[in-house]
């Protein structure tokens, strides 16, 4: 998916390097590469991250209008408690990517580990690859795009915001959702506990439409259709039946 | 919290000694904040000049000059002979040839009051010990063994003690070169130890990963392959876990139905690098080398070349 997808990453989205500088990650540890790089965007530069070699907690806790751009791939907690951030990581991540995100954007290009977007509240993030497992746990707001293919329990527990994955997810998919909706183009493993599917309407599909073109997604790569999975809220209540009590209710 | 990582060379045999201790030494140094109680490798595919490596640890109260002449007279009494021994301090790298059952020379070993096995291998030994990855080489030098394939492990202890016995990887008693690191808890094994205990089988700790390192050296024992072990192993353990299981010839990876623990994989035509975390693998691998991460209930073997092993002898 990656590989097909790549050479169609929108430029607006990437830090323009020559307006800015860069830090090489190798020479700092990571209590010094964030100070520097917190440092670089209260002076509004465009920061180009070298060498992130994979490592963990990078860029957290930023809550300036900024730009940055990770020149490989990023591990645990990359771009977490961040506000306002537009964030491009050429590579992979590790779990939970834009952890707790409020506002901003943050691109990857390649596959984002498990919980990417875990706990968001706003902003948005696209994977250009594949997302791993618990994709959008407890997300409160905002969009997650996935371009490639999502994990098992993909929107475990989400409250608001939407998640689009335009492959397939998993199994489990929408596990214990409050609210929020996950629109899936591809297949569906299996739905999780107290989900279930809808078909988007004609309104929602045109603007689904709309905001993926606005991102620079081709016409021919978008699904032909999107299926949505939303909250049953048969758990919203919860009584003492046994099974076979609640069999016999007539609801 | 706990990290593992595995590094296998396709090209096998013909091309052996691949630098793998030393990139295990890279690799779990860079886990260390996943856990510095204890680091473990072992390397497989080297060749020892003899039919068996044995690693033992001595205790210090009872001599160690006495236990090792103990492990000595239990060897001979078995018709074995003891051609080396390095010292390690607390630990010994026995060579010996022996042609009888594992099972007889492990037990008459650990028989000798103050002995403790590590690993018993044809052609792979088990390096533990307190403290992180540099420090378990400043003690046993092991970034200098070359092999085909190993595995390691950084362990921040959850589920028993931390001293040298409980770390990983563990052997599996008394199958030669099968030795398991994990990641995660188990939950079923005490019960799934008194089954193995009840047909004979010997704990040497009461740490839950030991367990998989006996289940999957049983079913192989049993000529099961590899996949196919690892695959009931994912309905037969239950609790969270990823493990890595290496043999004479491969290693295998199994991820439990949560998808609790993290994994990634480094796949080139040459070789294939496996760890709990993609910050390990980069040290070794170039950045353009594809990350896979393994979805939940998976199973993944590599071998390396099936060329037959020659045994080089050298008394």
């Amino acid at each position: 998916m990656t590989e097909r997808l790549a050479g169609n990453v929108p430029k607006a989205l990437s830090a323009p390097v020559s307006q800015g500088y860069s830090i090489d990650a190798r020479k700092l540890t990571t209590r010094l590469l964030n100070a520097s790089i917190k440092s670089g965007v209260s002076k509004g530069r465009y920061i180009t991250i070298l060498n992130p070699d994979a490592r963990h907690n990078l860029a957290v806790g930023i809550v300036k209008r900024c730009s940055l751009s990770f020149a490989g791939s990023v591990g645990y907690y990359c771009c977490a408690f961040c506000d306002g951030i537009s964030a491009t990581i050429e590579g992979n991540s590790g779990w939970g990517l834009g952890d707790n995100l409020m506002s901003g954007s943050i691109v990857i290009r390649e596959d984002a580990g498990a919980s990417v977007g875990a706990s968001m509240r706003g902003g948005q993030i696209l994977v250009w690859g594949n997302a791993g497992a618990r994709a959008g746990i407890s997300m409160k707001g905002g969009t997650l795009v996935i371009a490639g293919n999502s994990g098992f329990l993909t929107g475990f527990m989400m409250q608001r915001g939407r998640i689009i994955v335009m492959g397939g997810v998993g199994d489990a998919a929408g596990d214990s959702m409050y609210e929020g909706i996950v629109y899936v183009g591809g297949e569906i493993g299996s739905l999780g506990v107290d989900a279930k599917t809808e078909s988007a309407t004609r309104s929602e599909e045109v603007e689904l439409r709309a905001f993926l073109k606005a991102l620079k997604f081709r016409d021919d790569i978008l699904p032909r259709r999107f299926r949505k999975i939303v909250s049953a809220k048969r758990l919203y209540q919860y009584d003492s039946l046994e099974p076979l009590e609640r069999e016999r209710l007539v609801i | 919290m706990c990290g593992i990582a595995a590094i296998l060379y396709k090209t096998g045999e013909s091309t052996s000694s691949q630098a793998v201790g030393l990139q295990l030494r890279e690799m779990l140094y860079s886990m260390r904040h996943r856990g510095v109680d204890s680091t473990g490798v072992n390397i497989a595919g080297q060749h020892f000049g003899t039919d068996y490596v044995v690693r033992v640890v001595v205790s210090e109260d009872q001599g160690a000059s006495h236990v090792i002449e103990g492990v000595r007279n239990a060897v001979a009494a078995l018709g074995g002979s003891v051609v080396f021994i390095d010292d390690f301090g607390r630990f010994r790298r026995i060579g010996l040839n022996y042609s009888g059952d594992l099972g007889k020379l492990s037990d008459s070993i650990l028989s000798v009051k103050g002995a403790e096995i590590h690993s018993i291998g044809r052609s792979s030994e088990v390096i533990k010990d307190v403290g992180d990855a540099y420090e378990l080489d400043k003690k046993h030098h092991f970034s200098k063994v070359n092999g085909t394939h190993g595995l390691g492990h950084v362990r921040l202890a959850t589920e028993s003690q931390v001293d040298i016995t409980h770390s990983h990887p563990f052997w599996a008693y008394p199958f030669p070169d099968i030795t398991v690191v994990h990641n995660g808890q188990l939950t079923n094994y005490h019960k799934l130890k008194r089954e193995f205990q009840q047909r004979g089988f010997r704990f040497q700790t009461h740490n839950d990963s030991e367990v998989i390192a006996v289940y999957i050296a049983d079913k192989l024992s049993r000529r099961r392959k590899l996949g196919d072990a690892l695959e009931e192993s994912l309905d037969d353990l239950d609790g969270t876990f990823t493990y890595v299981v290496s043999t004479d010839s491969g290693i295998g990876m199994a991820k439990d139905r949560w998808s609790a623990k993290p994994f990634v994989i480094l796949e080139t035509d040459e070789m294939v690098g496996v760890a709990s975390e993609e910050v390990a693998l980069r040290r070794i691998f170039p950045d353009d080398v594809r990350r896979i991460e393994p979805q939940e209930h998976e199973v993944l073997t590599w071998n390396v070349s099936l060329a037959p092993r020659i045994k080089v002898r050298l008394n």
